[in-house]
């Protein structure tokens, strides 16, 4: 939660990926949560976003249920389009089992499944704390996706997991961004889970195009734009 | 105060909040008492007693925290008041989730004109409003690695399928 009211602390600006006036000057320790069906690019969406803070410097952590590190880093880096990224990666898929190695500014994690929220919160602190002494003392996080944790463990735990991970990334001044997939659960566990980010990205595809817009970042919706 | 690991566990009900532990006792060692008070479902916080200063590891084992020797009375009061500010917080945690949960229903169940007329959902947000302030002065709203990491092993207990 942005609870931060310091009037000297730099905004992140995300309309270099989407041009909503609302995305101009997000408070860092913001938590946006990137909603939409499958296929629609949210997580595109998220990667973008970071490797746009990537490029101004700022480090990136990536919280992955789905891609193997190697294969996360080796995205990033085209994403970036430099080798150079300082990023930290939590695995929750490899099981240990993966290759990636942590070094050139690169940290990687290793969890047991997406559901061991401790082991995820040891990466994202390691993760932290590697790209601060690398000098990066702002940055933004991607976490992909809610909708694989949601079935690892329940919407009690996740909301409460969401929760705490938005106090520790606002004590930080990192801007965090969730992803999750609103056609894979019921009405009420979206609801539920949206109370706890800042406000939010909506993503959906019509007619072939991909359009985006933020909820709650300002007083009402944002129209929708292409991405 | 108990000798031993067995004492310790003898000694142990609702009413205990938080167990100090030396890893290296003359019987069971701390981490096996550790595992049988974790197993007894009993939910007090335990902070391990060590000579070596330990990693995040410490954390992912089971323990809340760790106190190294010598203790000196400030560290042991300021570790006990940490425990105890924790256990605030996850029952801050657990009231705004069925609060936000009770919320979500409103909101599913009736329209826009229905809520901005029930008493019972303008309640309810403010309530939320004033435990989101709470917890976010609570544990200086977790700005420390250790209240983090110990916070979220806390949700994973009993939860996880």
């Amino acid at each position: 939660m942005a609870t931060n009211t310091d009037q000297s602390e730099t905004m992140y600006d995300l309309t270099n990926i989407l041009d909503i006036d609302a995305l101009e000057s997000v408070r860092p320790g913001s938590n946006i949560l990137i909603s939409g069906p499958a296929m629609t690019g949210k997580d595109a969406l998220a990667f973008d976003i970071l490797a746009d803070g990537t490029r101004q410097q700022q480090g990136a952590v990536i919280v992955s249920t789905g891609d193997r590190a190697e294969n996360v880093i080796a995205d990033y880096r085209d994403r970036a389009g430099t080798d150079t990224v300082r990023l930290g990666v939590v695995d929750c898929v490899s099981d240990g089992g993966g290759n990636a190695q942590s070094g050139d500014g690169i940290y990687v994690h290793n969890v047991s499944s997406p559901g061991d929220l401790t082991g995820i919160g040891i990466g994202i602190t390691k993760a932290l704390e590697g790209l601060h002494e690398s000098g990066a003392d702002r940055g933004r996080l991607a976490l992909s996706s809610l909708s694989t944790m949601l079935t690892y463990t329940d919407r009690k735990t996740v909301f409460k997991f969401c929760h705490v991970l938005s106090s520790r990334l606002d004590a930080a001044e990192y801007l965090g961004l969730f992803t999750i997939d609103s056609g894979a659960h019921d009405d009420q566990t979206l609801q539920v889970i949206k109370q706890a980010f800042d406000g939010m990205i909506e993503v959906r595809e019509v007619d072939g195009t991909r359009e985006a817009r933020a909820v709650g970042l300002s007083d009402s919706p944002s129209e929708w734009v292409e991405f | 105060m108990a000798q031993n690991g067995d004492e310790a566990l003898e000694m142990l009900d609702e009413a205990v909040d938080v167990v100090l532990l030396d890893r290296m006792m003359p019987g069971l060692s701390g981490d096996e008492v550790l595992e049988r008070i974790r197993d007894s479902g009993f939910e007090c916080r335990v902070a391990m007693v060590t000579a070596v200063e330990p990693d995040f590891d410490i954390l992912e084992m089971g323990f809340d925290s760790y106190l190294t020797k010598p203790i000196r009375s400030e560290q042991l009061h300021e570790t006990v008041g940490n425990l105890l500010e924790r256990s605030t917080y996850d029952g801050l945690l657990q009231e705004y989730y069925s609060l936000v949960e009770k919320q979500a229903t409103l909101e599913a169940t009736k329209s826009s004109a229905e809520l901005a007329e029930s008493e019972e959902y303008a309640n309810l947000t403010e309530r939320i409003d004033n435990l989101q302030d709470d917890l976010s002065q609570t544990l200086g709203g977790i700005e420390d690695d250790e209240d983090f990491i110990a916070t979220l092993r806390g949700l994973g207990n009993g939860d996880e399928h």
